[in-house]
Formats: structure tokens, C-alpha cells, sequence
């Protein structure tokens, strides 16, 4: 197992930031882990890699436990941190080198490694460019680089795309994607529910310093109730019984939004045709219809009632 | 690993062009501004010749012992032989300080009194009452002359001599630009606060990846603090370079000794600022505040604003004197310079060189944990 924490406990003061934390990492997954800000993401994370102190629990990765001075594990653990961490006097490619060099001694090894790295982020055209020069995404790619150029087997990114372009953010999410090809295992955390969709094999969602919920993205959607969204465009919406439409059966919530009616109904059930009838039946003209699975979001909602980008 | 970071520290510090302001350009600024402030007040300190007209007219040829004792004050007045219409037109329009004339009888003719007017006075004075003596000498004494009696009655002996108690003679403005040294010294401080800062995973981003790269923390911090400390000495190098070649500001002829305080120094301000910065848990700009608060203050009780502070704090609370790292590095360029010991410069070394090990302590043992409370 690359990790293993089991009741982790980190106080500030009276607040609770990571409540009997309990996380399992098997090699070659990208875990998402996905909570609101402050649902203590960031400090599970701080926690495993030692940098800050706990009051209860035990981290083991590789199968050993994590100390400060665990030089052997650290060895194979590359960090991408939340706030871009690299010197504003030094270039591109020296920052790489730089951090590269506090695990990879070898002038050579460490000169193919940090060309890989600046390939690997598209950094080419950019390596004797001072971080200042560089656009937001430019930099998180550079912050992505110093992280991984060491190509370790695990890596850990903690929310790397908060306040970056769409297509930086693609270019990220697929490097990611590419890493665990190439056979690092991955954990991504992030408040953003579609990335984490998108490149993670598994998810945890967090909340209020706890996993509430871990799987695969179709098991954890089959957790709730709420199995599709109907969403359906009125064109004359005036006389809509939208108490009526709460009272079919199946049906979780139908809201009125402006001309959409959107319509949460349970899993597995053939709703569609009594919605229809009843609009029908009340004369009402119907544009467009279109049906979405679930999210992540809804997910969340059933768990704890609120919304994820609250 | 200590070489790697010590070479890339030195980059990161010599690119940084505001710290580079704020501990090379602006010491040098500094000190080419005090230079030009105290050259004004020692040039007006400089003893200028009293100008003075003789008039030129037969009186003056019947006393041709005047005219040789005049040529004997070249050092004291600046003589110009001229008729008395011209002499009366230079005194009107203050060209001269005043102007002697023999009529027959010997006169002096001034517009104003002054120190210089009371100079003139004082010489005719002295010529009048050596002639008036040698006079009645002959008088009395017709073989005086023969005896050579008279050869002593113009010479003057001084039963005073002024011996120097120190190598050097007094100079109040060369403290100033030793307690500039001494501020440059403390300002290595901005060094120290900047590699405490990139290595604290609570202080900084930079901080928190390099306490998770699997590398010994007081390996990094030493070659920091190494590359730091080499920096801030050849600044202080460059600086004394310029005070002592451009301004010709002495430091004595023992440079080797004055190496030993530039480096102690140094090293002094860098864990200074290294103490500060792991002390202070707030912000790098409340740092960097609280670092050039405490410089300027000792420098202030140093004498860099005001010379006679030193001594009014060497004799009223002497204590403070030395616990005072600004104090101890002027003090130690003042014991070289004045001084014909060096008792009182290896104290002042020894005194610098506790402050650097209890500063390196402190801050050893604050970062010496490994995990933090929060971040």
C-alpha cells in the first residue's frame, strides 16, 4: 500500500481540522480527494507528509511510518503545493534544478531529469525566463515541474489549478493523467468537482476534516437517491403546477427556474413519461428536454445538505 | 548538497536587487554623503591667513628689522607692500584685515575689530617690546652685542609639549564612518531574515518543499547562512575599498585586524537577522521592520547620528555599551586606530563573537523542530 492513515486527529486549538481521518492509497490510483475550502484537505496532506504536527493517528507510506527524517520515503514523494512554491530570482530551469538537486545528487542524471520535466511541462521556450515573466498558468506548470522532476513514484498535487487559464488546465490534468501512465501514484485534491471526475480512478469527499464518502465515481453517484436531472424548457410556463409535478411518484424535487424546470427524480425509474403527461394535461408547450446524470455536487448535497462550493 | 545550495543561494541573494540596494549601494551612498557633509565642517576648521597691507614709504626703509621679522611670519600673514591710498581702498573694500604704516612712529589702521585684527595687533605688539628690550640692552650694555646676549631676547620657548596619547591624532569624523561600517555590519541582517525565511516551511512556500526534500535541515541552513555571510563581507570589503581608497577615511595601518572585525561583524549582523526572523512569527515586512529599528537604534547609541552619544553612553551606562554589537564593531575600529593595545579591540571581538553564538544558537534551536504546528 503507498499509504496508510488511520485515525488522524490534528486540533487547532478548540477547532477539529482532521477528525479520526482514515485514508487508504493503493499503488497506481489517482485518488481525488474533494471537499469544500476548509474542509481539511490541505492539512490531511500536511499531516502525511510530516510537516505539521498531529495529536492521534498513524501514517505509513511505502508500508513505513512517515517521519520528518524519513530521507528513504521522502525520496520517492514529489509535492505540487497549493501556492506556487519556487525563487523569483532564479530561472525556469535553475528552479528546477534547484529543487530537483535536494534529491538527485548526480550533475547528469539531474540534467536529463530537469529536460524531461520542462519537456514534460511544456516549459521549453520558457527556461531562461524569470518566474516573474510568466503568465499564472506558465507558473503552475513550473510549480508542477519542480514537484515531479525527480520523477517520484508518489506524487502528491494539493488544488494545482486554482486561478489558472482553461486550457493551462487541461494541459495540467493531462500531465497528471500521463504521470499515472507512466506509473506514479497519484493523489489529487481539489474544490473543482469536474477535475477530479476527470483524472481520478478514485474519490474521497471531505468534510469537516472527515471522509464522508470513498469510491469510484459511478459507485459513489450510486450512493444517493437522486438518480438523473430532467431538465425541461418551457415555452409557456404560466399556469405550471409545480406541486402537482412533486407529487408523481418517483419524483425528488422539481424547482421552477424562470422557463426550466428542473426535475431530480430516484434512480431507475422511467419518469420521463409522467412528467410529460401531466404537462400535457396542464397545456403547457415544451422546447427542449435533456436529462444529466447526478454529480459529484449532488452527492455531497444528499451527504451533508449543503453544497460543495459552499 | 552544501555546495549545490550554498552556489544557489549566492544566486538567489545577488539577484535580489533591492537587498542588494538596500546593503552595498546604499552604505556606499551613505558614506559618500557623510563625506561630503564633515569635508565642509573641517575645512572650516582650517587656519586662513590674516591678510595684511604694509605701506611702502621711507619709515618703513629706515626700519629694515621690521620688514625681516614680517618675512618670518609667512605662516600667519599674507603680506602685500603697497602705497597707503591702495592700502586705505583694500581695507575699505575688505580685502585686507588691516594695514600698517610707519609714521614715523609705527601704526595700525583697521576698519573693524576681530580675531585677525587682534593677530596683526599681537605681532606689532611683540615687535615693538623685542625692539624697545634691545634698545636698553645696548643702552646699559654697549658689549652686548659681542656677548651675543641679544640672539635670545626674540627667541620664544615653550615650556608645554603636546604628546599624542594615541597612534593617531583625534579625528571626530572618522566615527561616523565607523559606525556606518557598523551598520553596514547589522544590515547583513537582511541576509539572515531572507535564508531563514526560504528555509522555514511556516514562513514561506519555498520553506515548506524544502523541508519535505530528503536533505539534513542544518546542512541547508549552514551553507545558507555561509552564502549570506560571504556576501555581506565582500559588500563591507567593497565598502571599506571605497571609504578608504575614494574618501581617504584612515583605518589605521593594521588592515589585517580590520579584516578580523569585518568578518566578525558580519558574521554577527547575518545571525542577528537569522535570530530575528525565526524569533518573529508575524510577516517578512515586520521583520525587515523590526530589524532596521533595532540597526538604526544602536547605530544612534554608536554615535552615527550624533559622535559625542558614544561617550556620553561609555560614561554614563557603560554596560550598554557592550551589549551593544553596533558599539562593539566602532569601538573595535576606534581601539585600532587610537589605541597603542589591543586589549580593548579582542574584547570588543570576543564580546562580538558571544553575540554570533548566542544568536546562532537561538536560532538553532527554533528551527531545529521538524514539524510544525500549523502552517
Amino acid at each position: 500500500m503507498v499509504i496508510n492513515v488511520k485515525n488522524l486527529v490534528k486540533r487547532y486549538g478548540d477547532l477539529i481540522a482532521l477528525d479520526h481521518f482514515n485514508l487508504e492509497v493503493q499503488e497506481g490510483e489517482v485518488l481525488g480527494l474533494l471537499g469544500p475550502n476548509g474542509s481539511g484537505k490541505t492539512t490531511a496532506i500536511n499531516c502525511i507528509l510530516s510537516l505539521l504536527k498531529y495529536d492521534k493517528g498513524t501514517i505509513d507510506i511505502f508500508d513505513q511510518p512517515m517521519t520528518p527524517d524519513a530521507y528513504h520515503l521522502k525520496r520517492d514523494i514529489g509535492i505540487v503545493m497549493q501556492n506556487v512554491a519556487v525563487f523569483n530570482e532564479l530561472t525556469v530551469y535553475e528552479n528546477i534544478d534547484y529543487f530537483c538537486g535536494l534529491y538527485i545528487s548526480d550533475k547528469q542524471t539531474r540534467k536529463k531529469l530537469v529536460a524531461e520535466a520542462i519537456d514534460f511541462v511544456g516549459l521549453n521556450d520558457f527556461s531562461k525566463f524569470y518566474p516573474k515573466k510568466l503568465s499564472g498558468g506558465l507558473l503552475r506548470r513550473l510549480n508542477i515541474a519542480c514537484g515531479i522532476a525527480h520523477q517520484p513514484k508518489l506524487i502528491i498535487l494539493d488544488e494545482p489549478t486554482v486561478a489558472v487559464d482553461p486550457q493551462s488546465r487541461n494541459n495540467i490534468l493531462e500531465g497528471i493523467q500521463k504521470l499515472n501512465q507512466q506509473g506514479a501514484t497519484i493523489i489529487y485534491t481539489s474544490h473543482y468537482m469536474e477535475e477530479v471526475e476527470q483524472i481520478a480512478s478514485r474519490i474521497a469527499i471531505m468534510d469537516k476534516g472527515k471522509i464522508i464518502a470513498m469510491g469510484t465515481n459511478e459507485e459513489l453517484k450510486k450512493m444517493i437517491k437522486s438518480g438523473e436531472h430532467i431538465n425541461l424548457e418551457l415555452l409557456n410556463p404560466g399556469d405550471l403546477d409545480l406541486a402537482g409535478i412533486n407529487a408523481l411518484p418517483h419524483i425528488i424535487s422539481a424547482e421552477r427556474r424562470d422557463h426550466q424546470l428542473v426535475i431530480k427524480s430516484e434512480r431507475g425509474k422511467n419518469n420521463l413519461i409522467p412528467i410529460l403527461d401531466h404537462l400535457k394535461d396542464q397545456q403547457i408547450a415544451i422546447g427542449k428536454i435533456y436529462s444529466e446524470p447526478p454529480t459529484l455536487n449532488d452527492v455531497f448535497l444528499e451527504i451533508t445538505g449543503k453544497e460543495l462550493r459552499d | 548538497m552544501f555546495l549545490f545550495n550554498y552556489r544557489y543561494r549566492l544566486k538567489c541573494i545577488l539577484r535580489d536587487r533591492e537587498l542588494m540596494f538596500w546593503t552595498l549601494m546604499f552604505p556606499i551612498l551613505l558614506a559618500t554623503l557623510f563625506n561630503l557633509a564633515f569635508s565642509n565642517i573641517t575645512s572650516a576648521e582650517e587656519f586662513v591667513k590674516v591678510k595684511v597691507a604694509v605701506v611702502e614709504n621711507e619709515d618703513l626703509d629706515a626700519n629694515p628689522a621690521f620688514s625681516e621679522a614680517l618675512d618670518d611670519t609667512t605662516d600667519i600673514f599674507e603680506v602685500t607692500y603697497t602705497t597707503r591710498a591702495n592700502a586705505d581702498e583694500l581695507l575699505t573694500n575688505n580685502q585686507i584685515d588691516g594695514y600698517i604704516v610707519f609714521d614715523p612712529d609705527l601704526n595700525l589702521v583697521v576698519n573693524r575689530s576681530g580675531l585677525n585684527q587682534t593677530i596683526i595687533r599681537g605681532f606689532l605688539d611683540d615687535f615693538l617690546q623685542s625692539s624697545a628690550t634691545i634698545v636698553t640692552v645696548i643702552t646699559k650694555n654697549s658689549t652686548a652685542l659681542d656677548q651675543g646676549i641679544l640672539a635670545g631676547i626674540t627667541n620664544r620657548t615653550e615650556y608645554l609639549r603636546a604628546v599624542s596619547a594615541s597612534n593617531s591624532n583625534p579625528d571626530p569624523v572618522v566615527n561616523y564612518f565607523y559606525a556606518l561600517i557598523a551598520m553596514t555590519c547589522l544590515y547583513g541582517g537582511f541576509l539572515g531574515v531572507k535564508e531563514v525565511v526560504a528555509i522555514q516551511a511556516d514562513l514561506s512556500d519555498v520553506g515548506a518543499r524544502i523541508n519535505l526534500a530528503p536533505t539534513n535541515k542544518l546542512s541547508v541552513l549552514i551553507s545558507s547562512m555561509l552564502a549570506a555571510t560571504t556576501v555581506q563581507l565582500v559588500e563591507l570589503l567593497i565598502l571599506l575599498a571605497f571609504v578608504i581608497g575614494v574618501l581617504g577615511i584612515s583605518f589605521g595601518d593594521q588592515l589585517g585586524y580590520v579584516a578580523l572585525t569585518c568578518v566578525v561583524g558580519s558574521l554577527t549582523g547575518v545571525t542577528f537577522g537569522a535570530c530575528v526572523g525565526v524569533i518573529v512569527k508575524k510577516g517578512e515586512g515586520l521583520k525587515t521592520g523590526i530589524l532596521i529599528g533595532s540597526t538604526m537604534t544602536m547605530c544612534f547609541l554608536a554615535g552615527m547620528m550624533f559622535a559625542d552619544m558614544k561617550y556620553i553612553i561609555a560614561t554614563k551606562i557603560p554596560i550598554l555599551g557592550y551589549l551593544n554589537p553596533a558599539n562593539l564593531i566602532t569601538d573595535s575600529f576606534y581601539a585600532l586606530y587610537y589605541y597603542n593595545t589591543h586589549t580593548q579591540f579582542f574584547t570588543n571581538i570576543l564580546l562580538l563573537c558571544g553575540f554570533t553564538i548566542l544568536f546562532s544558537a537561538i536560532t538553532y534551536f527554533v528551527l531545529r523542530r521538524q514539524k510544525y504546528a500549523s502552517l
